[in-house]
């Protein structure tokens, strides 16, 4: 990184992003052989947690992490009042910490209320008092070091953002350079990465494969890059929200046969239902509609703020929405009215990412997680059929794989993989018509998550279950879904298939509908 | 993959299991010695007691006495279990509820000569108002319950001290008092046995029924159970109302025991009913706040209290008991368990 440079980083979604800002904040600890210079001078590796700061680094995530609850003021100088020995001690002169913030804040052209509770402020604005926060904090180490170098590394910082607080955060981008500091700007956004950056490093599974001046790349060909492959068999075509598909028909069936070994196309005990999903609108999804057939597990692709990962639980009735039906087989349910108590009624099942919250009870018998949506029909005559529910939650743990077999043991306890399962096992039990899946292998390790595929796709095929899978790991999409819709900014903008499903052309296609949709 | 068990019935399956899960290194065993430790102390207080006291302490007026004076402190620790298992912690208006009914039958029945029956009606439904109003404030707008509680408690000791006018009201009608008090059933006052039947109301719900699973789940994490289509408010709402009900029911057995009302009354008596509710949690099923470890815990502090009263200590002592019993309680286990895992990372 030179210095007052700002420099694009783009890659895959698993190209090793994330690894690499992980290994500069200190959170990973490199392999060993790389090697970090910082002025000159060799840093060794692996970092500790927190050394960044001492080397001039400094870093903004997606999430900010701003206390939403303390004033702008306090945010901005908070940093300075940790973990300093007798210096937390020093009275704090609020007088003088207001005047100290309101110079901090003009020399970065910035204006915002110091008093204003931070949770209150536009996205954007919390994004501007974050960047600021990291750039003085650089500003701070050059005049203490003496070193002119320093380094602000934003990670994903439009993701929410309209189109024109991006403007507004890049005046501030540049004002931190000309302060001194380079920054590293990683994005999936490629109309931003090429306005704001002089030079792109483009890394693919892990490595380096390109490093252009960013305004001399066409964005095809920076896209061609990303993936690898000439990514143009999808074209992009307009999106057409698929009706009931000849796409799907032959296909489901075969690609659930193969990995079940079911040989009828219907030996389910009961007919399974087309799910139908008509002009939902909720939150960043506009007027999405589409179509699940009996059987067929559709998956929905689509980068940070596309309002994909909104889906399953707008769906779901966990989520607020505007408008929107959902139909399943028969039955049409108004989206904006569901609840999740409904949904459950409807049997219709949403296996969320964040487990620990919304998944499982974590300080539960791993049995009562496990048969928790079916205990009522185990209550018979007053009394509640424990030893039943037991038998069946033991019969789910050796159907699913869960290691170890103890049906008793504190759910907690279990490694993600087996957590995992006990999710897919419990929503399972209670036979849904929809199953609705979000990030469902999530740090998860590969046995595991061969075993996830092979569950659902199972359970799709013999009870003719509608499948949504929902993922930012597109290769995952690619290798367990009959059918893939791409959605970008709420919109769907094209679905792909068969041949034309694969890990390349869904980023290829994710990333350029950014292009064409601003 | 191929576990050595797959090809084993079911039923042999089960056992097999069974005994896989007891073979669990330590934590297992842990868990056993905590489910009883309480019982155990229990024991080893009784033997000590009796060692000490003998001509007093096992005796049928002893026991008597323990299990008749602590009925309406376990009504309402009946009460408090409810909110307090879907984890909204604390309830404090739930002693003010119980002052409240016992106000409201003493002056509907001395001041005003309501009979007795429909004075008692009236006070219970009192304290069900205010966990209607309780609801109002905390579920819909998804308020902290320990700060609104802390408000109405206030406010109903506020009316307390009105409909009183901050006197002690007596003395009620004695045929309270003969089916609460004075009548006794194998030597116990009936009291005991209605709160023995409230008891066994809620343990039967709250163990046996999906309601019960279901309160625990909510208690657990609350969006997992929201999400798996419970309907947690609605039960969180019938938690605070049924407790507050049942915080009426002890007003009138508090009424019938005292035969006058103190308009401090229900203040002093919730403190103890949440310190016997959270030693009840370690006992029993350790970890979840359960109706049988509430049900050991009143009398195990109960028996303590007798005791240190028996053998002529004075009243403060006791509370120090009760205080130090409830630290240790839930600090103990912790301890022992926290090494426990710090072994087993160490390995």
């Amino acid at each position: 990184m030179g210095q007052g440079e700002v420099a694009g980083l783009v890659g895959q979604n698993g190209s090793g992003k994330s690894t690499l800002v992980k290994v500069l904040a200190g959170v990973y600890e490199p392999e060993p052989g790389g090697r970090l210079f910082v002025s000159g001078e060799e840093v060794p590796l692996p970092l500790a947690p927190g050394q960044a700061s001492e080397i001039g680094l400094s870093f903004v995530y997606q999430n900010l992490a701003l206390a939403a609850g303390l004033s702008v003021l306090e945010n901005l100088t908070l940093g300075q009042r940790i973990g300093r020995g007798m210096g937390a001690w020093a009275p704090i002169n609020w007088r003088q910490e207001h005047r100290d913030a309101a110079a901090i804040l003009g020399r970065y052209q910035v204006r915002l209320n110091l008093d204003q509770r931070t949770g209150e402020l536009q996205p954007v604005d919390q994004a501007r008092l974050a960047i600021v926060r990291a750039a003085e904090d650089l500003r701070r180490y050059r005049t203490r070091s003496g070193h002119k170098h320093s380094v602000l590394v934003l990670d994903e910082p439009t993701v929410f953002l309209p189109e024109d607080d991006v403007d507004r955060l890049f005046d501030l981008i540049r004002t931190v350079v000309a302060d001194g500091a380079a920054v590293l700007f990683i994005s999936h956004d490629l109309v931003a990465v090429r306005s704001i950056t002089d030079r792109v490093v483009v890394i693919r599974d892990g490595r380096i494969v390109a490093e252009v001046p960013a305004g001399e790349m066409e964005e095809q060909a920076l896209v061609d890059l990303i993936v690898g492959t000439p990514a143009r068999a999808s074209g992009s075509a307009p999106a057409e929200p698929a009706r009931a598909g000849e796409v799907r028909a032959g296909q489901a069936d075969g690609a659930a046969r193969g990995a079940t070994g079911v040989s009828g196309p219907r030996s389910a005990p009961e007919p399974g239902q087309d799910v139908m999903v008509e002009h939902v609108a909720a939150g960043r999804l506009e007027d999405l509609s589409f179509l699940i057939g009996a059987g067929e597990i559709v998956g929905v692709a689509g980068l940070i703020g596309s309002g994909a990962e909104d889906l399953p639980y707008v769906l779901f009735g966990a989520r607020p929405a505007i408008s929107g039906t959902l139909r399943l087989g028969a039955r049409t349910l108004d989206v904006a009215g569901l609840s999740p108590q409904r949904s459950v009624r409807e049997r219709i099942a949403l296996v969320p990412a964040d487990r620990a919250v919304l998944g499982l009870s974590e300080r539960l018998a791993l049995w009562e997680n496990v048969v928790m949506l079916v205990e009522d029909e185990h209550y018979r005559g007053g009394v509640f059929r424990r030893d039943e529910l037991l038998m069946l939650a033991r019969e789910a743990i050796e159907r699913f794989e869960i290691r170890p077999p103890l049906a008793r043991a504190v759910t907690g306890t279990f490694s993600g993989g087996n957590q995992q399962k006990a999710m897919l096992a419990k929503w399972l039990l209670a036979r849904p018509r929809l199953l609705l899946l979000h990030e469902p292998t999530q740090g998860v390790d590969v046995g595991a998550r061969r075993d996830i595929y092979r569950f659902v796709k199972t359970a799709a095929a013999l009870s003719q279950m509608a499948v949504l899978w929902v993922t930012t790991d597109f290769g995952e999409l690619a290798e367990v879904c009959d059918r893939v819709i791409v959605l970008s900014e709420g919109r769907p903008v094209t679905t792909l298939a068969g041949e034309e499903l694969s890990d390349d052309v869904l980023t290829a296609a994710a990333l350029r509908q950014i292009r064409e949709v601003r | 993959m191929s576990a050595p068990h797959e090809a084993a019935t079911p039923v042999q399956d089960d056992r097999r299991q069974e005994r896989a899960e007891l073979a669990q290194p330590a934590s297992g065993r842990r868990l056993e010695i905590e489910r009883w430790a309480i019982l155990i102390v229990f024991a080893c207080l009784v033997a000590g007691f009796a060692a000490a006291i003998p001509s007093t302490f096992l005796t049928i007026g002893d026991l008597s006495n323990i299990l008749g004076s602590q009925a309406v402190l376990f009504i309402l620790v009946m009460a408090v279990l409810l909110p307090t298992i879907m984890g909204d912690f604390v309830d404090l208006s739930l002693g003010s509820s119980l002052g409240l009914s016992a106000m409201t039958l003493a002056v509907l029945n001395v001041n005003h000569a309501v009979p007795v029956a429909l004075a008692c009606l009236a006070g219970i439904g009192a304290a069900l108002l205010v966990g209607v109003v309780n609801v109002f404030f905390v579920v819909p707008f998804d308020n902290d319950p320990f700060i609104v509680t802390l408000g109405t408690m206030t406010i109903v000791q506020g009316l307390i001290y009105v409909i009183s006018g901050a006197n002690s009201v007596g003395v009620v009608s004695t045929s309270l008092s003969n089916w609460i008090f004075t009548n006794d059933f194998l030597s116990i006052p009936l009291e005991f046995y209605y709160g023995l039947a409230i008891f066994l109301v809620v343990w039967y719900v709250l163990s046996f029924t999906p309601v019960g699973q279901k309160a625990l789940v909510i208690g657990q994490s609350r969006e997992v159970a929201r999400l798996s289509g419970v309907r947690v408010n609605r039960q969180r709402s019938w938690a605070f109302i049924i407790a507050a009900g049942i915080a009426g029911i002890a007003g009138i057995a508090y009424a019938g025991t005292n035969g006058t009302v103190d308009p401090t009354a229900g203040s002093t008596l919730i403190l103890p009913a949440y310190a016997a509710v959270f030693l009840g949690a370690t006992a029993i099923r350790p970890g979840r706040i359960n109706a049988l470890g509430a049900l050991v815990a009143v009398y195990f502090l109960a028996t303590g209290t007798a005791g240190l009263e028996l053998l002529g200590t004075q009243s403060y002592i006791q509370q120090i008991f009760y205080g130090a019993a409830l630290v240790a309680a839930i600090t103990v286990p912790k301890a022992s368990r926290d090494r426990i895992l710090k072994r087993k990372r160490a390995t």
